[in-house]
């Protein structure tokens, strides 16, 4: 039982990230007054993370001071079911925010939108190759909304962002220097791309000549002055090399602080809690609605938040398990395969190539931004012929410069020993003559992949931890393997290069590991369809259980895609979002029938 | 009798390493006299926050392996032993970012960090399983270091009941590096011998208009957090190599 019982609110949203910030933006704006409760501090971008003080490696980017904190909570991981789970006792593989802002004041703000292609996967596959070319371990399946239904809203949050880059298909118009695989877009990005240093030109040029289109980045690192549709101002990237894992002090990376927050704080319908931990959804006794959340302040008292709309914007991970700790919707059983909550968890397939180059090539890998980089997309999605490879998906190939940070930033050529004084003079002899290529790819969802509660280990409140069990499937392993090869092959053909040397996440012989920093991009777990046996939300974003819970996130991806997922899933939630306002405000009701 | 020393040396001229990194220069020096800015400025003979002297004498032998001089200074003499004292002795050391709730049981390589103890406790455990060594990794010349490191970053043995010899090796090697690499503000990077080895300006940082002015050099003088061109970080301690 809560100490205290507050007065009801319209809307509660439980998470102050960029999907939670937005939902109440545009909620408290429609004349619903809005509680957001976020479980970190609060913090702002112009005091919180101003350089030179922001710059500082250690605290940042590998002790995670804006991140989660997980004696708080975390999750126990194992690869396979005949395992037994351990708890994630340090962050590694993946860094979740927590805070005013959530993971999206640190994130690097490489901006995507889906491919057409990718949002109807299963369809998309047996039409063109045949019902029998989707490998039987795979449980991918449509979204059930449509790149056409979804672009207005890609490109709106595009513009939230002030977004960076470079058409490649207005309105079916292929346009020279864009991505020419891109689904169709009623208007070009906001801003011009960003400026690219040597390296990531001198990859652009080999892929030209290999006869791939590479283009700029999309980017969130804003490249002019700027003023979004919220009327937040937006100053041009320094390229400081202190983005992902800090926050931008120059208001010069698209953050939700800046582009959200601010435009929306004074607001009389807008309130937000921070230090408010939401321990889990209450349930009306009709079993069709939520009637608000339960959260722990500071102090540790316990209030109950009634609502008559709640918002899970908590993260695809937390999403999926505050979920499981409230009993809303069927839990997802590895055994009959029935239940949803939980399944088609899925991750992202990382992979690189380091390249060494000539010393007359100076890189200052320094001078860096989170989403500077040149790209192709001709490995991506299903924008090459899969018929004789035996997978199916795809990746990115980006030759980026984030940064040189030199704790985590010591290229070194293969066969170097990992110390002593071979090292440290290559460590000195590389770092101005080298970069870095990734390939970004897609991750299939699988039966044997999924989230649920832990039997034993408890977080800071009691609550069981959520669970996670999973391996890449050998689809996607061989699918990294063959992008990896494509990605090789450029940097081949790249000039200037003395060696290359490559490492794959998801190679053959290894096991997903949680230790290495891979990305934040966890997906899956709650995804959103047209069959409630299948998706635990309808395609409205909708709980199909609960019809006054929407939900945000990641975790509606059936699975996940090439891309970053930030530019998806925001694109998802302005849809829902206009739903939410044109349809369900007006008339409360599932909107979909199971 | 040679009798080497960690950390600074005796007799070690700075600003000769100063003028071998390109530095050099009145205000470098001055930087050094003027000693230090931040809270933890202490003259030589300065206790440890953590460590007790063999626990030191055994990381600078250590840390002067994985990081040893040349043209540049060695892990000590940059502070790697001062930077993993004050890590081992605040949050890191604590395990305050880490969830520590048992039961805890040794898991796959996938699973990370299964220890039932803080990296404060690792690192006291193992080193003082290490001191046991005959002789002692402090005693071997420089060469024996280096095998005996190599064998510590190989071997499929436990130091204690608890701790794989290479659990606590990639432990060793991680803060090595970071103390070699990180704001001197932290204690390690001092002069910003690192930074300066690599060519890494810092935390003031604005390249603008230099980002695409494609292969010139920037020799930026390097500048950290504490906006002082000496690095802002104490004097690594004197670490004699025992008796
Ligand atoms: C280093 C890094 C780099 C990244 N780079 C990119 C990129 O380049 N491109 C891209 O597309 N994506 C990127 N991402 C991912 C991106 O940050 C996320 O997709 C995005 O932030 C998700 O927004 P969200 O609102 O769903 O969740 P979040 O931003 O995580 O916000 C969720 C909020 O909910 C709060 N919360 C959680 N549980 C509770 C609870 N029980 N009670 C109260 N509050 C709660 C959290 O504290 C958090 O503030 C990156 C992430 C990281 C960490």
């Amino acid at each position: 039982m809560a100490d205290y019982i507050l007065p009801k609110t319209d809307v509660v949203i439980v998470g102050g990230g960029w999907t939670g910030l937005t939902t109440a933006y545009e909620l408290a704006r429609e004349g619903q007054r809005c509680v957001v409760l976020e479980r970190g501090r609060d913090r702002h971008t112009a005091t919180s993370f101003a350089g030179p003080e922001e710059h500082d490696e250690l605290k940042y980017a590998l002790h995670h001071a804006h991140m989660m904190e997980l004696r708080k909570e975390t999750l126990t991981f194992r690869n396979t079911r005949d395992q037994r789970a351990l708890p994630m006792r340090r962050l590694g593989s993946f860094l979740p925010g927590s805070g005013l802002g959530g993971a999206g004041i640190h994130w690097n703000g490489q901006l995507w939108r889906p491919l057409p292609s990718d949002l109807e996967m299963r369809s998309h596959y047996a039409d063109r190759y045949g019902a029998d070319f989707i490998p039987d371990e795979l449980s991918i399946q449509d979204w059930g909304v449509s790149y056409d239904e979804l672009e207005p809203h890609l490109e709106f949050f595009e513009r939230i962002c002030g977004t960076a880059g470079t058409a490649g298909n207005l309105d079916g118009e292929p346009r020279e220097g864009g991505n020419r695989h891109e689904g169709p877009r009623a208007s070009g990005y906001p801003n011009p791309p960003m400026k690219q240093p040597i390296a990531t030109t001198l990859f652009g040029e080999a892929a030209a000549r290999l006869g791939m289109s590479p283009f700029p980045m999309p980017s969130a690192n804003v490249t002019q002055a700027y003023e979004n549709p919220y009327g937040a101002q937006l100053h041009p990237c320094t390229y400081c090399g202190f983005c992902e894992r800090f926050g931008c002090g120059y208001h010069a990376k698209a953050d939700p602080i800046i582009c959200v927050y601010d435009r929306i704080k004074d607001h009389e319908n807008f309130e937000i809690r921070c230090d408010s931990q939401v321990l889990r959804v209450e349930k009306a006794s009709d079993g069709k609605t939520a009637t608000g959340v339960t959260y722990l302040d500071k102090s540790g008292v316990e209030y109950f938040q009634p609502a008559d709309i709640v918002c899970l914007n908590a993260y695809a991970l937390w999403n999926v398990h505050l979920m499981l700790v409230s009993g809303l919707g069927e839990p997802y059983d590895p055994e009959t395969r029935s239940g949803v909550v939980g399944r088609n968890y899925s991750y992202q397939t990382i992979a690189a190539v380091d390249v060494f180059l000539d010393d007359e090539i100076v890189t200052n890998p320094f001078m860096g931004a989170g989403a500077l980089g040149v790209a192709v997309d001709d490995f991506n999605g299903d924008n090459f012929d899969h018929s004789d490879l035996g997978f199916l998906g795809g990746g990115y190939i980006a030759c980026t410069q984030y940064h040189g940070r030199p704790i985590s930033y010591q290229p070194v050529p293969e066969g170097t020993p990992a110390w002593g004084a071979e090292w440290k003079k290559a460590v000195r002899d590389n770092y101005l003559h080298h970069t870095g290529i990734v390939v970004h790819g897609s991750s299939a969802a699988t039966p044997d992949n999924y989230l649920d509660l832990d039997p034993t280990w408890k977080d800071a409140y009691g609550r069981p931890l959520l669970r996670m069990t999973f391996d890449f499937p050998q689809n996607d392993r061989k699918m990294s393997d063959y992008v990896l090869q494509r990605a090789v092959e450029i940097a081949e053909e790249m000039d200037h290069v003395r060696s290359i040397s490559t490492i794959n996440r998801a190679a053959q012989d290894s096991r997903y590991s949680l230790v290495p920093y891979q990305t934040t991009h966890n997906a899956g777990g709650a995804v959103i369809g047209t069959d409630p046996r299948t998706s635990v939300v309808n395609r409205y974003g909708q709980m199909w259980d609960h019809h006054n819970v929407f939900v945000f996130g990641a975790c509606l991806f059936p699975q996940n895609l090439g891309y970053n997922p930030t530019g998806p899933l925001m694109g998802l939630a302005y849809w829902t979002l206009h739903h939410l306002k044109s349809d369900y405000l007006s008339n409360p009701r599932p909107l979909m029938d199971a | 009798m040679s009798n080497p020393c960690y950390g600074r040396k005796r007799g070690y001229s700075r600003r000769a390493v100063l003028a071998q990194v390109g530095l050099g220069g009145v205000a470098a020096t001055l930087g050094q006299l003027r000693g230090v800015r931040h809270a933890f400025a202490q003259d030589d003979g300065r206790p440890w926050y953590f460590l007790d002297d063999a626990e030191a004498r055994w990381l600078a032998a250590a840390c002067d392996t994985l990081i040893p001089e040349d043209e540049y200074p060695s892990a000590s003499q940059a502070g790697v032993v001062d930077f993993i004292d004050f890590q081992l002795a605040s949050d890191y050391g604590a395990g305050a970012g880490l969830y520590m709730d048992g039961p805890h049981q040794s898991g796959t390589p996938e699973q990370g960090y299964q220890f039932a103890f803080p990296p404060s406790d690792l690192f006291r455990n193992a080193i003082d399983a290490l001191l046991q060594d005959d002789p002692p990794l402090t005693e071997l010349d420089a060469e024996g270091r280096h095998e005996a490191l190599r064998g510590l970053s190989e071997s499929e043995d436990n130091l204690t009941d608890d701790i794989p010899a290479q659990a606590f090796f990639t432990e060793l090697r991680t803060l090595t590096n970071q103390g070699y690499f990180a704001d001197p503000i932290h204690l390690g990077n001092h002069d910003y011998a690192g930074w300066q080895m690599v060519g890494f300006p810092g935390a003031h940082a604005y390249y603008l208009s230099t980002v695409d002015d494609h292969n010139r050099h920037h020799p930026a003088p390097p500048m950290g957090v504490a906006h002082d061109r000496s690095g802002g970080s104490s004097l690594p301690r004197l670490i004699e190599r025992g008796e």
